[in-house]
């Protein structure tokens, strides 16, 4: 019965292998999908190049079925996964800033670790950029402590606040997803950019 | 065929039987056949008589006794304080708070010992805790409580030890103030069973 | 063409082959493989991936080494003083993360030093900006409690409403302000 570590007692170390072997992973999968070039990541938003929404999704939707299933054969209880904590203003004030990161920057924390594992310089200042902006919000964060901490719901999920299944959910992402698979199939050929495809 | 084709296709037909299937309660804390055997061979789930003259005695706070027969049973004589959930009633949902809980110690009861022992074995399985058994059940309570024998003249000072708490047990359950009072159940229901704990997780 | 000049001729062309970097992953394969590292991270753990917070991870580990009453009495960094547990389960995945990557990257020869900057701007500018990137993104990935990987991919697969909000919030912002950084990029 999953999650492992939180109902087997693991050992602490057991579970520290397992966090190493499952970022492996998580390197690999970025990595082969190309999430190291920050050009690549870019043009998401510009439309030469929508491997970020293909590969978001593709893999939200993976993971949400394969929770799903698991705990309809009983294999994982879902009390117990972890499931982000609703705070409204940090979510959506967190996200903009996070927004405009991406756009300037080109990478997000995940995708700059791995850019910078194959040697790109331009990620690796990211990463110096995103050590002082965490310094610097720590130490301003009594200017933002109250915005921090308002607006908390708790751990709710969207299934619950519209009263569906979480399988009816998933398959309403699914088919959203599977229109936005062919619109970006559409905006890379319309907004091909060649050029740049060819250096990434 | 391209990619995305085949993979809407798998999609949406997962996600279809996903969608169809019901809301399903996995509980990572039912007892599997072994762990239940376990705790049946250690007898630690049972109370003797004896035991809940005392908490009865000394109207411990934490105590419900939850009479397992049916209703006619139940309203004809029922033990101080009992509230009554006829087995066939047990998994109700109104009864889950009673039984799920941490706060109090549940004594299934019944005339001898198969109802209470069936009602603790499902709660048990279920991964519901602080549920016991009387031990022999209304029969017991009457031949050791309410009417206790002289253990006889080879008796040992701890058997007329308890003899002698029998009889004053017996002397306060039959007084005139307990027999009559048929204690309707208590108003609130238990603190119900901390929420299994979330993992911590996320970037925070 | 006379023999040696052949031999030679098809000689480079076969470094060249060598040389080339392999093609990226089929993005929906690619996509299909996170999940099911996701899919792992949960089976296993009961938690999603995570990045965001190895730095923070990092960060304190900096500011306790260097003035450890500092991070005692920081409102903000106390708080993951005591949290040994997660800290270390998120900087262990990182380290995961960047040897994953190296390794990924060296097996398809894209590994390479450089600075990645569209033609059109200097290196510098491309640093200058990476750098105000990383800058805005620590800070929001603090406020916003957590990443594109905790929040929003690690959220949306447990269907948290928190997930959605930050991933909404993270890529409509991208896309508002995509044509004021247009010049960077196209």
């Amino acid at each position: 019965m999953g999650p492992f570590v939180p109902l087997h007692n693991i050992s602490n170390e057991l579970n520290l292998l397992i966090a190493f072997v499952i970022g492996l992973g998580f390197g690999i999968a970025l990595e082969q999908a190309g999430f190291s070039s920050s050009r690549k990541l870019a043009g998401m938003f510009y439309g030469y190049d929508t491997t970020v929404l293909k590969v978001f999704f593709t893999a939200a939707i993976t993971a949400m079925l394969g929770l799903i299933f698991l705990n309809f054969v009983g294999l994982i209880d879902l009390d117990i996964v972890y499931v982000n904590e609703y705070y409204v203003t940090s979510a959506i004030l967190g996200g903009v800033i996070m927004g405009a990161g991406f756009i300037i920057g080109g990478f997000c924390p995940g995708t700059s670790f791995t850019a910078a594992a194959i040697g790109k310089i331009d990620a690796m200042w990211f990463i110096l950029g995103s050590i002082v902006g965490i310094l610097l919000f720590g130490e301003t964060y009594r200017y933002w402590q109250e915005i921090y901490m308002s607006g908390y719901k708790g751990a709710v999920k969207i299934s619950d606040i519209l009263g569906i299944r979480d399988g009816y959910f998933a398959l309403l992402l699914i088919l959203v997803a599977t229109l936005m698979f062919w619109v970006a199939e559409l905006a890379e050929k319309k907004f091909k950019r060649d050029d740049i495809t060819k250096e990434i | 065929m391209n990619t995305r084709v085949i993979l809407s296709i798998i999609f949406i037909s997962f996600g279809s039987i996903a969608a169809i299937l019901p809301r399903q309660k996995t509980s990572s804390v039912r007892l599997d056949a072994d762990e239940l055997l376990r705790e049946i061979k250690l007898e630690t789930y049972k109370v003797t008589t004896d035991e809940l003259a005392d908490l009865l005695i000394n109207l411990d706070p934490t105590l419900l006794l939850i009479d397992v027969r049916d209703s006619l049973q139940y309203s004809e004589y029922h033990l101080p304080g009992a509230i009554n959930i006829p087995l066939k009633e047990l998994l109700d949902e109104k009864w889950l708070p009673y039984l799920d809980q941490i706060s109090k110690k549940n004594i299934f009861y019944s005339n001898g010992t198969t109802l209470s022992s069936e009602a603790w074995i499902i709660t048990r399985q279920l991964g519901f805790k602080n549920n016991y058994v009387l031990e022999g059940g209304l029969n017991n309570w009457f031949n050791t409580i309410i009417r206790p024998t002289h253990p006889g003249t080879g008796a040992t000072s701890e058997e007329l030890d308890t003899f002698d708490r029998r009889k004053a047990a017996s002397m306060y359950f039959t007084g005139s103030s307990a027999a009559t009072d048929q204690i309707s159940a208590p108003a609130l229901p238990p603190v119900p069973r901390k929420q299994k704990k979330r993992v911590q997780g996320g970037c925070s | 063409m006379p023999d040696k000049q052949a031999d030679t001729y098809i000689n480079s062309k076969m470094k060249e082959k060598l040389r080339k970097p392999k093609k990226y992953m089929n993005p929906y394969a690619a996509g299909v493989l996170l999940g099911m590292v996701l899919l792992a991270s949960f089976y296993l753990t009961g938690r999603g991936l995570g990045a965001s917070g190895a730095t923070r991870s990092l960060v304190i580990g900096g500011v306790t080494a260097v003035a450890p009453d500092h991070a005692d009495n920081s409102l903000y960094f106390s708080k993951y003083l005591g949290d040994s547990q997660m800290k270390s389960w998120l900087v262990l995945e990182i380290a995961g993360v960047i040897i994953g990557g190296f390794l990924s990257g060296a097996w398809a020869g894209r590994l390479k030093f450089k600075v990645e900057h569209s033609p059109k701007i200097t290196p510098k500018r491309r640093i200058l900006f990476a750098s105000l990137g990383g800058l805005l993104f620590g800070f929001g990935s603090q406020l916003g409690r957590g990443c594109t990987s905790g929040a929003a991919l690690t959220g949306m697969s447990v269907l948290s409403l928190a997930g959605f909000v930050t991933m909404m919030s993270i890529f409509g912002t991208a896309f508002a302000l995509a044509y004021f950084f247009r010049k960077n990029w196209i």
